[in-house]
């Protein structure tokens, strides 16, 4: 059955998760075509309501939507009356009366999509709210992970860095785990939740992690705009303790070991350099197919409009 | 007035509740014994299979007035309370003007006079405007009859103001009431720390935040003399901190609001604001220490931090939507339900912590159900159920949990000295 919205991870099922991923296939290999266009949601809009600034995620959608014949309107939050002082509700009955089919929201507060999703008959798209969920990052870093191990059960996958704050170890994490993958944590103990998800390993140690023997190594933005009030005393020490140095690049690549990030990447702190000429390195990837997953969802969704 | 409940029990906090006829005349009850006779002129009411019981006593709401009467009014708030079988509350002074002066007090205490059924009693600010400064108008507040002095919302974070404050003011007779927190570790305050924190994606505010400023509020209160009186206690190692101190002879009492003891942080599911308030509700590990604590008496009473707010407001996302919940119109049914009709505890707990030791505490007498005595009783049918609609509760606000719910048990009569207050 279709859903209207699609607002987390965790309430979609492994045969759901799996069918999304299937049809990200064929957009995918739109994308090799000279015509990248298909007309599956030709006649319908799409508003993009982005509260918090993103230009990787916004532009992903934009491609996407306008891959599938769709109007697209991007609500200039900064310029929009919300900064005078109107409240979500108000501004979300407002887009309820434009009638637009799908609304793809950015928020920096945790639920607010839901809330949204509640109160318009809009398909809703989660494109990021609070430390909550990013649904569409753990779908497409699923579906990058799939093309590299088409088994997903049993493989392993360790997520480094700032997990308390991140919607996208909360989303990558879920989705690995419905398809059947190992996930363990390793981070700062101030940025790692003492209780976090089921199920999830918890290293503090960089080599031991490594001997655990994760297929993909998976490393999330240090947020530097946090640096105000540090969860740990410097990028330099944080480098040296959690991020990817020279030293245990040689050892990464010389194992194999694929290497994930959502971007954008802090040179230097998370990864060094030579991480980013790495062949198993699929930040790039991770970018292509960002598109094809934002398409599988849109695609897949039924507005109640 | 002159009525007899006629084969019903009666509760009290010595003991389970005992058969007995009760007969009420000009506002005294004249008679409780089984088979009385039936007085000249009295009107009978069949009892049979119900509680009359003390009328109960809330010593933590929020009416919101002056200032936000949107959310309540005192008018609003004391027919909640005789909806619930209250007839005595504690206004918080949090409001907008805060009740930090004589004046405020005044104009909030002759409010209640003109539209209140039923006394309302008022706390007054510790520091003016609550924010943690300069001392509220200690003598004037007290010449009015304010006794309790709070910042409730917030603590007093600077321990040199409260302690200051404990010196001065117990030597007025007065006594504190702390909200606990310390707001460095509570971030946003929407949650607790833990397992839905992480789910949900908000910072969560852990229960340490609050056992931390507890413990040094009640530290403060032994180093000086004072009584401090700890509100709205959620969690095991807050209950067992009071525990402590108390065992060591502090002059500290307590108290348990309801959805401390029957919701937890699982409750919030999808970031339903009707369990959001402050301090948050924790795990269900802490329910049943509280509970614990309830019965082992180092809660000294129970009171519902009745906090109501607009639809609109808790239809906000989770972090914006305000911190509290209603209680006034519930609480009883929620209690007996929860706990009265499972076996939890007895009418003999509910009588004695939500009834008879709040009155004490504030300096009143007690209302039992004994000949000689005033009347301020409840008739409460354990085998009737109450809806929670709109329209059924008297609050202005309907942020609870039991929106639409029926539960078991309904208050039928609220009786005040010679006046009917309610009856079903």
């Amino acid at each position: 059955m279709a859903r209207k919205d699609f607002l987390d991870i965790a309430s979609l099922s492994r045969e759901e998760v799996e069918l999304l991923l299937e049809q990200a296939v064929p957009f995918k290999e739109l994308f090799t075509r000279s015509v990248k266009k298909v007309p599956a949601l030709k006649g319908k809009s799409v508003l993009m309501l982005f509260y918090e600034p993103s230009t990787r995620t916004l532009s992903s959608f934009e491609v996407a939507a306008k891959r599938l014949s769709a109007d697209v309107t991007v609500f200039d939050v900064p310029h929009s009356s919300v900064v005078k002082g109107e409240s979500v509700k108000d501004t979300i009955d407002t887009l309820q009366s434009m009638r637009t089919d799908y609304i793809v929201v950015r928020h920096q507060r945790a639920g607010l999509p839901l809330a949204i999703a509640r109160q318009t008959g809009a398909s809703v798209i989660n494109a990021g709210d609070g430390a909550h969920a990013h649904p569409t990052q753990g779908l497409l870093d699923a579906f990058t992970f799939k093309e590299v191990f088409p088994e997903t059960d049993g493989k392993k996958v360790l997520i480094v860095g700032d997990i308390l704050h991140s919607r996208v170890a909360r989303s990558t994490c879920t989705v690995l785990q419905k398809l059947g993958v190992e996930v363990a944590f390793l981070g700062p103990g101030s940025l790692v939740p003492k209780k976090g998800p089921e199920g999830v390993k918890r290293f503090t140690d960089y080599e031991e992690a490594m001997k655990w023997g994760p297929d993909v190594v998976y490393l999330l933005r240090v947020q530097m705009e946090r640096q105000d009030a540090p969860f740990f005393p410097s990028l330099r020490e944080y480098h040296k303790v959690y991020g990817i140095t020279e030293e245990r690049f040689k050892r990464i690549s010389g194992e194999g070991t694929y290497i994930m990030h959502p971007g954008p990447v802090n040179r230097g702190v998370e990864l060094c350099h030579a991480v980013m000429d790495y062949e198993r390195t699929l930040i790039n990837q991770q970018v292509e197919n960002g598109i094809a997953a934002r398409m599988a969802v849109l695609y897949s969704l039924k507005p109640g409009i | 007035m002159n009525i007899i409940f006629q084969g019903g029990s009666v509760a009290s906090e010595d003991g389970a509740p005992v058969k007995a006829d009760v007969w009420v005349e000009d506002g005294v009850v004249k008679g409780v014994a089984t088979n009385l006779p039936v007085p000249d002129g009295a009107r009978v009411v069949d009892a049979s299979g119900k509680i009359v019981a003390p009328a109960m006593f809330d010593a933590h709401v929020h009416f919101r007035e002056p200032g936000q009467e949107h959310k309540e009014e005192i008018a609003t708030g004391t027919e909640a309370a005789i909806n619930g079988g209250v007839t005595g509350v504690v206004m918080m002074p949090n409001t907008t003007p805060a009740i930090d002066t004589a004046a405020v007090v005044k104009m909030v205490l002759e409010k209640a006079a003109a539209v209140s059924r039923i006394p309302v009693y008022t706390s007054g600010c510790i520091t003016k405007d609550r924010a943690g400064k300069e001392l509220a108008g200690i003598d004037g507040m007290r010449d009015l009859g304010v006794v309790m002095l709070t910042d409730d919302g917030d603590p007093v974070a600077d321990p040199a103001v409260l302690k200051r404050a404990m010196e001065y003011a117990t030597e007025f007779g007065m006594f504190f009431a702390s909200h606990c927190e310390v707001e460095e570790l509570s971030g946003p305050r929407a949650l607790n720390e833990g397992k839905k924190s992480y789910q949900l994606g908000i910072q969560g505010s852990p229960a340490c935040s609050e056992e931390i400023c507890m413990d040094r509020d009640i530290r403060l209160a032994h180093a000086t003399g004072a009584h401090v009186h700890i509100q709205h206690v959620s969690s095991a190692i807050g209950m067992e901190t009071i525990r402590w101190w108390k065992s060591m002879g502090a002059r500290v009492t307590a108290e348990v609001a309801p959805h401390h003891l029957l919701y937890n942080e699982e409750d919030i599911g999808d970031y339903n604001t009707h369990y959001k308030m402050n301090p948050p509700l924790r795990t269900a590990a802490d329910n049943a220490a509280l509970m614990q604590g309830l019965k082992d008496g180092v809660f000294d009473l129970i009171a519902t931090d009745h906090a109501p707010h607009t639809e609109f407001e808790k239809a906000q996302d989770f972090v914006t939507a305000p911190n509290g919940i209603t209680g006034l119109d519930m609480a009883l049914v929620v209690l007996f339900h929860n706990c009265i009709a499972k076996g939890e505890f007895g009418w003999d707990l509910l009588v004695k912590r939500y009834s008879a030791e709040p009155r004490r505490f504030m300096g009143l007498e007690p209302v039992p159900v004994e000949e000689g005595k005033r009347s301020e009783l409840i008739l409460f049918d354990p085998n009737g159920e109450t809806t929670f609609t709109r329209e059924f509760m008297q609050s202005k606000s309907s942020n609870t949990p039991v929106l639409d719910q029926t539960l078991k048990g309904r208050v039928e009569m609220v009786v005040m000295g010679d006046e009917i207050l309610l009856e079903r």
